[in-house]
Formats: structure tokens, sequence, C-alpha cells
């Protein structure tokens, strides 16, 4: 191996996620354009753009809860085919947080942090009971662990599936509009949780439209519309200098 | 009305009502499982299947139920299936039951929502593991108030089997009144006794109920 093919893979390791040339059809509608993305290693990516610009759907290909039908998306490493063992490898590196929480509102707290590392790590009960009940405690709500969803604040329910996603140890998070259906006096607990794992180093594509969280935590922004990428950029730059009139045209809308 | 003729019945009566219980029980468990099945193949991806199912329930909702037990116990011998008159009536009446809990279990399984699959497949679990922890659960509590209607109406459906000459609670109570022509108290009778039954049944489908929804609210 030459020296340059050793910093070629290098440079690869450091790369979490890369989409390059991704195009997605729901039937005949055309929903992603050749989309190139990377993400690095620890990087903070927070996506935006207007509704259905296919945000939700580029990150959701991410973890093969939607399938892409060109390009190549390669996320640690491994490059996302159909193949049942890759989608499985894929998702352990994973996790996902949604707008509406998605917690089993049958099990407790504590019982949906441990159902995954249980029954798909082979975590035994004790030992997933502990690690869940940690992570509880990182996103302030430890005194919930024997509460079902539905006896928690939105909020307190969207840190609840933060800790989920975490006790399953993933290298990359992804989160699809995590503030979006709760109470806006909520919104900042769950921002705040967001923050610290993000200064805790965990690599991160956020579908948001909470641009004070963007300003606040993202290495770079992303803006699509139309099922295209059509601008990347450092928060700072997005915000105060906008290249594209589409972009422009976006954040006079939001940000009042 | 005439309670000592009554009282003179009961043992007769009550022969009836064992054979009432033990057709339904069969039945309601027979129905049960069939109709989470048969709404697993209705929701699943094997077309074929997918069709025989909701032909199958179209035929049994599309048909007299007095007309589907003559065809099994008439019917099914010309074409070399002959059954007992005991199992014919269990067949009959777990035809006619499993066509409805296909259908209360289908509309079960569509209240489990897309965002339990997007969780269980970002968290890596399996299909089957998805299926048992989440999909069973939650179907079965959104579809057990009309499942319990279901079970009730099996119990008085089961009436129905006197007419292949099943001995059992209404087919005692019309044999003893063509012998004695005590209408009244022998309707009657059987009337109270299939009230108690169904009320049996539905007040613990809604102790079940109560227990089951008790941590999820209005969900």
């Amino acid at each position: 191996m030459t020296a340059k093919e050793k910093n070629s893979e290098m440079v690869d390791l450091e790369v979490a996620v890369e989409l390059s040339g991704v195009d997605k059809w729901f039937s005949i509608l055309q929903v992603l354009h050749d989309v190139n993305l990377t993400v690095r290693c620890g990087e903070k990516v927070v996506v935006c753009g207007p509704s259905g610009s296919g945000k939700s759907t580029m990150i959701r290909c991410i973890n093969y809860l939607e399938k892409h039908q060109k390009g190549r998306i390669v996320v640690n490493g491994t490059e996302l085919t159909d193949n049942r063992k890759v989608i499985d490898r894929v998702r352990q590196d994973v996790g996902m947080v949604f707008q509406n929480f998605n917690l089993y509102p049958h099990l407790t707290v504590l019982e949906n942090c441990t159902l995954a590392p249980r029954w798909v790590k082979g975590v035994a009960r004790k030992d997933a009971e502990a690690v869940a009940r940690a992570y509880l405690e990182r996103v302030r709500i430890p005194d919930k662990a024997d509460f079902y969803p539905s006896q928690l604040s939105g909020g307190q329910q969207q840190r609840a599936a933060i800790a989920r996603s975490l006790c399953m140890n993933p290298k990359i998070m992804l989160f699809d509009e995590p503030t979006s259906a709760l109470d806006p006096e909520l919104v900042r607990e769950v921002l705040d949780t967001m923050a610290q794992l993000a200064s805790d180093g965990m690599t991160m594509v956020c579908v948001t439209h909470e641009m004070g969280f963007a300003r606040q935590v993202a290495d770079r922004v992303v803006f699509m519309d139309a099922g295209r990428i059509i601008e990347t950029a450092p928060p700072e730059e997005f915000f105060s200098n906008p290249r594209e009139s589409r972009t422009k045209a976006f954040l006079s809308q939001i940000l009042h | 009305m005439d309670f000592a003729y009554i009282l003179d019945a009961l043992p007769d009566l009550m022969t009836g009502l064992k054979m009432t219980l033990i057709v339904s029980f069969l039945a309601i468990v027979l129905s049960c499982l069939i109709g989470l099945l048969g709404a697993v193949l209705r929701t699943g991806g094997i077309k074929p299947l997918q069709y025989a199912v909701t032909a199958y329930v179209e035929f049994i909702r599309g048909t007299p139920y007095l007309v589907q037990i003559f065809f099994i116990f008439y019917g099914l011998p010309s074409l070399g299936l002959r059954f007992s008159i005991f199992w014919s009536g269990v067949i009959a009446l777990t035809a006619w039951a499993s066509a409805f809990q296909i259908e209360n279990f289908r509309a079960g399984l569509a209240a489990v929502g897309r965002g339990m699959h997007d969780a269980s497949a970002s968290l890596g679990l399996k299909r089957w593991q998805h299926s048992i922890f989440i999909i069973l659960p939650l179907a079965t509590r959104a579809a057990l108030p009309s499942a319990m209607n279901t079970i009730v109406a099996t119990v008085k459906n089961s009436a129905y089997l006197q007419a292949i000459g099943l001995v059992e609670l209404t087919f005692v109570a019309v044999d003893r009144i063509a012998y004695d022509f005590r209408a009244i108290e022998m309707f009657a009778s059987i009337c109270v006794i299939y009230l108690i039954c169904v009320f049996t049944i539905s007040g613990f489908g809604y102790m079940v109920e109560r227990r089951l929804s008790r941590p999820f609210g209005g969900r």
C-alpha cells in the first residue's frame, strides 16, 4: 500500500455519511435530484428548506427507511444496498429521532430504552437497564423511567426518544424535525439536549426549522428546495450572506 | 309463568347450556386465531393469499349464516366431507366468526401507525421482533372492543346450530316446548341464561380493556 492510498483510506474513515448522485422517486414523483452530501465524523449538519423539499426523505435514506433508486449512500464505510445484513449493520451505527417521537405507547420509558439493546445486541436486562438509566439521567428525566409515554409532556417524550436512540450507542444521529410537534415552551429543553449531545462530539444530521439552533450548533447548514441541495454553507455565512435567491427568499420568510 | 316448571326443566337446560358454552368456546378461540392470521395475510404482501382472504370474508358476510350452516352440514357430505353434528356446528360457527374477527384485527393492525415501524427499523429490530413486541400488543388493544362484540355475537349465534340438531340451549328449549307447550317459560328462561352469559363476557371484556388502556390515555 502506497502512502497516498493509506492517506486516502484515512480520509475515508473520517467520512461518516456520504451521499453521491442520489435520486429518489415516489412512483412517478421525483423527490430527490442528484443529492450530494458528505458528513464528516463529529460534524453537525442542519438541513432546512420549505416543506416538501425532500429534507426528511433525504435523511430517511441514510438509514434505509427510504430506498434510493440511483446514486450511492455510504455510511461509516458501508455502502447501502438492499441486502438485509448491510441494512442491519448501517442501522446499528445510525440512531434516529422522529417528529412524532414514535415511542412505544404500551411500554414504559425504561422498556422503550432497553428493548432494542436486549433483543438486537443481546445485552443482559440488568446491564441494558443500567445503561438506559444513565442516558435518562443525561437527558434529565431519570425520574420518568417507569412512566408510560402518554404520562410525559411532549418535550419529555422527545428526550426519552433521544435516550432510546442513544442506548444503541450509535455513531451518527439523525433528527427529523424533532421539535416541530412540540408546544413552543417545550422546544428549548429538547434543543438543549441536542446541543449537549453535539458538544459531546456526536455526528449529527438535523432537519429542523430552529434557526437559532442551527446558528449555535451547526458546522454547516444545508438548504434544500424541490428535491435538490441548493446551498451549503457555515451558519454565519448562510444567514448573513446567502448566495442563492431561493435561499434568500426562504430565509426572509422564516426569520422575522 | 310457571316457575315450578322452569325449575323442573333446569337440569335439561343446563345440559344444553354446557353444549352452548363448549361450542362457543371452541369457536371463539379458533376464530380469534384465524382472525389474527387472516388479518396478517390480508394486509401482508402476498397477493394470492390477500385475495383469498378477502374473498372468504366477502363470502361469509354476503351469505346468510343459516345457509352457511346448512351448506356445511348438508352440502359438504356430497363432496365427501362428512362431519358429525358437533363438529359441523363448531366449523360453521368458527367460519362465521372468523370472517368478522379478520376484519376486527385488520382494523387493529391499521391502527398501528407507520411511526412504530420507523422506530423499530431505526433501532434495528428484526421484523419478527417488531411484530411480536410492538404490532401484536398494539393491534390487539385497538381491535379489542370490536373483537369483544364479535365474541358476544358468537355465543348468541350458537343458537342457530339447533337447526342441524345440535343439542345446545335453544335446541333443549324448543324440544321441551314440542312436548309441553310451555313456550313462555322456556324462551324466557333461555333469554335470561343467554343474557347472563353475554353480560359475563362483556363485563370481562370491559375489565381487560380498561386494564390495557390504562397507561396510554386517549390513544
